[in-house]
């Protein structure tokens, strides 16, 4: 009882933090990618001011089922990071935020729109390339920590990235994928020039658009906060440090999507699974026999 | 003990009826009613032994033991004569060689050996009772309307429909006589039976690839039937007995006795669930009506494979050469199998390799055996059999009325079946995304394979996943497709097939917003009856949360999705003027009308069944082999 309590107050919370660090956040992705190009850039407010604007259009769609696989797809993606910030279970989350790709796939796949199907295939094709390292690194996280449970970090002596460091940088690497940056940005791309149409969201507009933005914030938010957690342990100082390497990370993957051309899903699939399969396989069997 | 033997004898009965009612109500009726019959039957059975660990019936019959023998002598001459008739020489040898050794067996050995409690319940018994009585009956009113709808499609052909659901019924009585019968030898009956049953289903159409396929599935299933003989035999005479509960509490006590009956009796386990090497035989299977396949896959045949295996769950723990067999063919068909199932378009064999790699995984938790693996494994069980059920009814459904099993051809089933979408959609959910059973048993499995440090069966886990999100994801996607307007072909559905659809539709709801329940009241008791103690695999606040969220999601799909709303609907963008939306055509830029086409990706390149199915087959057979070598050279070592 006490579980679903605390994780109906984490999602209330995270619906109301996730999407304003998550706004500030993809601003100053903006910003920076910007000087990374020689540009100033927009304000640090431009993704907000954006999705005001989306928000007060008018509703049009294509089909009126979109719409509803498009909600579910938000409210489960907050779900998953009420679940995690309030130190329920990894796997959980894992396995919620999963559900909430699959909602925001079949939203593309409804509107029968070729340029929107090809999105969903690639994206389908994303989930399948990060999914065996995501699960083995929740597996990982298991076997350091000795339960799913997020808040147990809080009882270690020392990082979980000390003895799965490996898992770590697989995680990192599939970062990308999840973080939709390229080279990985397959199914939808904030790179005008690397896309065909708008890829999976090329149906979506309006107050829908707008719930599409408002998710990938939440997500990105909650996916910086798998990377945190690597850093955390019983030290309350270690919470401060697990922020500043994260926001580290976030810009290495700002750096990334700006200095890498999107590849080809054969190349994306190939890399990501040998990676899950070494890191991840080589990681777990260290930490099953020592 | 009445009830027991009802269960058995009952279904046989209306199996008699069927094979004389020559005309279509007489054999609704008798169908229906057996059904409900059954169906009832097995609800006050379960209900009136709810969290169970185990009853035992002091029953001995010599009677029935005759019966056994009358029933391998006449399977074993039922496939003589097909095999004569087919001039399929390696049926034919097998069969022989299955008749003499039961033969010798039944009037040497088995006449010595008393087995006082013939009859038994457990928990997993009850479990798979209420599997076969309600799903398997529910199949059985469905096959009414769909073989109906298929004796019209085939006109020219000889109306067999009596023995098709004599059959049908005959197996149902088959499985209850290996989830309850603890004499070996009666089990081994009930065994042989289904695999008889399978046969004759699977050739029902007679044509040239139906009977290949079913003598496939023969020549597999009697080795397998081999290998079950070989464990009476080392049972009888090593050991003394042929009480099963006997065998498992000597092998609990001394693994290493068992070392070799138990192989064989995986081995058994292992082609029945149609593991690789062995798969080919329930693909084979596909050629028959669909009841058959569904019927095959949900509560029958597979499932008596697994179930054997589940049972043995104990004795893997403690034993080293099975149980490697076990884990290691079972997580290494479920990650291949998963990943030959991206590359297929026909519904039927998706649903085909999708069973194939869960009951690896059941078998692979099998073989883990440990209370948390046990718990995985009746779950698996569970969820498969009504989700799958659940699909193969809507896909045989959908496949009379678009005329297709091609996954390319359900587009716009949601417009042109509404009702039937949804349905499989939710069926397809269950399978592979949380919150659902389905992955709420996955994730005990993972916890079961975490805690045994199986860090092989982990990484087999992991990839086999990722593939089993895309090939159900972009099959669900393509159900999802909708167009402004299509006709609706729901109509002409049958009523006996909604029944069915609706009642496994309920299964499938009930089943996955009571799980907590189920596991405190069906599952809990089983395992602490056989190891002692419970040990959470998903803890229960989880369960309770997964099972809020499973109502929601069900919530969404049948009264979100769908509905008008109030927003402006557009023509979708295909780079030019619409011409016709739905139709996706579009005047280009040479002022042509042109049309927009996409197909879901397959990627046979990479995950081909060319390509994937071959390292499969002779990973397992080694695999097997080996385990056969190491079990005989204990045995050498005992004697």
């Amino acid at each position: 009882m006490s579980t679903l309590i605390a994780t109906i107050i984490g999602s209330v919370l995270f619906a109301i933090v996730a999407p304003v660090l998550g706004c500030l956040l993809d601003g100053a992705d903006r910003k920076i990618s910007a000087r990374m190009q020689g540009r100033v850039g927009p304000h640090i407010l431009q993704p907000y001011w954006d999705v005001r604007k989306l928000l007060q259009k008018d509703r049009v769609s294509v089909n009126s089922s979109e719409g509803v696989y498009v909600s579910c797809a938000l409210f489960f993606a907050i779900l998953a990071g009420g679940i995690f910030f309030s130190g329920g279970n990894f796997l959980l989350c894992i396995f919620v935020i999963t559900l909430s790709s699959l909602f925001f796939i079949v939203a593309a796949y409804s509107t029968r729109s070729p340029y929107a199907e090809i999105g969903a295939h690639r994206e389908t094709l994303q989930v399948m390339s990060y999914e065996p390292m995501v699960l083995l690194t929740a597996v990982g996280f298991y076997m350091v920590v000795g339960s799913f449970n997020v808040s147990d970090v809080t009882l270690l002596s020392h990082p979980v990235v000390c003895t799965a460091w490996a898992v770590f940088i697989g995680l990192l690497f599939i970062l990308t994928i999840k973080l939709r940056k390229s080279p990985f940005d397959l199914s939808s791309s904030h790179h005008a020039h690397q896309e065909i149409v708008k890829g999976i969201t090329t149906e979506m507009s309006g107050p829908t658009l707008a719930r599409v933005e408002i998710m990938h914030w939440c997500e990105n938010v909650l996916f910086l906060g798998w990377v945190a957690i690597f850093f955390v342990y019983g030290n309350p100082v270690s919470i401060l440090i697990a922020v500043v390497l994260t926001l580290l990370v976030y810009f290495l993957e700002i750096w990334i999507d700006n200095n890498f051309a999107r590849v080809k899903w054969q190349v994306m699939l190939k890399w990501a699974w040998a990676i899950a399969l070494i890191a991840g396989g080589l990681n777990l069997t260290v930490l099953a026999f020592i | 003990m009445e009830m027991l033997g009802f269960l058995i004898v009952f279904p046989l009965v209306a199996a008699l009826l069927l094979l004389f009612a020559r005309n279509d109500t007489a054999r609704g009726a008798i169908v229906g009613v057996s059904a409900a019959i059954i169906g009832a039957a097995v609800l006050l059975l379960c209900f009136s032994n709810i969290g169970t660990a185990g009853v035992y019936f002091q029953f001995e019959s010599t009677v029935i033991d005759g019966i056994c023998t009358i029933a391998s002598v006449l399977i074993g001459a039922c496939i003589l004569a097909y095999a004569i008739r087919y001039k399929n020489v390696w049926a034919g040898i097998l069969a022989s060689v299955q008749l003499v050794a039961s033969l010798v067996f039944d009037f040497g050995f088995a006449g010595s050996v008393k087995v006082p409690y013939g009859l038994c319940f457990d928990s997993l018994s009850l479990l798979m009772a209420f599997i076969i009585g309600i799903i398997g009956s529910a199949i059985c009113v469905y096959a009414l309307g769909y073989m109906k709808d298929f004796q019209a499609e085939h006109p020219d052909e000889k109306d067999r429909r009596p023995i098709f659901f004599a059959i049908m019924f005959m197996f149902l009585s088959a499985m209850f006589v290996i989830v309850f019968s603890n004499n070996m030898v009666w089990m081994f009956t009930g065994w042989e039976v289904t695999t008889l049953c399978s046969f004759l289903l699977i050739g029902y159409t007679k044509t040239e690839e139906a009977i290949h396929n079913a003598f496939r599935q023969i020549i597999m299933n009697i080795a397998g039937g081999l290998g079950f003989i070989a464990a009476l035999y080392y049972s009888a005479i090593a050991m003394g007995t042929l009480s099963f509960a006997d065998f498992l509490q000597i092998g609990i006590w001394s693994p290493a006795l068992v070392v070799f009956p138990v192989t064989c009796l995986a081995f058994a386990g292992i082609t029945k669930a149609a593991q690789m090497p062995f798969h080919t035989w329930l693909l084979g299977a596909m050629v028959a009506p669909t009841p058959t396949s569904a019927l095959l896959h949900s509560s029958t045949m597979v499932k008596a494979g697994v179930f054997l295996l589940v049972k043995l769950a104990p004795v893997f723990a403690l034993t080293l050469a099975p149980a490697l067999m076990v884990i290691l063919v079972g997580g290494i068909t479920f990650c291949l199998a998963s990943f030959i199932a991206i590359s297929q378009s026909n519904a039927k064999r998706v649903l085909a390799y999708s069973t194939i790699a869960n009951l690896g995984l059941i078998v692979a938790c099998a073989g883990v055996g440990t209370p948390e693996a046990v718990w995985a494994a009746s779950f698996l069980v569970l969820f498969h059999a009504i989700a799958k059920s659940l699909l193969f009814l809507c896909v045989g459904t959908a496949e009379h009325h678009i005329g297709s099993r091609d996954i390319e051809d359900m587009d716009l089933l949601f417009e042109r079946m509404p009702k039937l979408a949804r349905l499989m959609m939710l069926g397809i959910m269950v399978m592979f995304v949380a919150p659902f059973g389905m992955l709420i048993s996955k994730w005990a499995t993972l916890t079961s394979f975490i805690d045994t440090h199986q860090i092989a069966l982990i990484l087999l886990l992991a990839f086999g996943s990722g593939a089993t999100f895309m090939f159900w994801a972009k099959w669900l996607g393509k159900l999802a497709g909708i167009a402004t307007c299509s006709d609706n072909v729901e109509g002409t559905v049958h009523k006996s097939e909604w029944i069915a659809v609706y009642l496994m539709a309920g299964l499938v709801f009930g089943c996955c917003a009571l799980l907590p329940v189920i596991s405190q009241n069906v599952v809990q008791p089983y395992i602490y009856g056989v190891y002692g103690y419970v040990q959470d695999a998903v803890s229960n606040d989880i369960l309770w949360i997964t099972s809020i969220l499973s109502v929601a999601v069900f919530i969404v799909l049948f009264a979100g999705v769908g509905r008008s709303s109030k927003s402006k609907h557009v023509d979708i963008y295909l780079a030019g003027v619409s011409v016709n939306n739905d139709q996706r055509v579009f005047r280009n830029s040479m002022s042509k009308e042109a049309v927009a086409t996409s197909r879901n990706w397959y990627m046979a390149d990479i995950f081909g069944e060319d390509k994937i199915a071959p390292i499969g087959v002779v990973a397992c057979a080694i695999i097997i082999v080996i385990a056969f070598a190491l079990s005989v050279s204990t045995m050498s070592v005992l004697f």
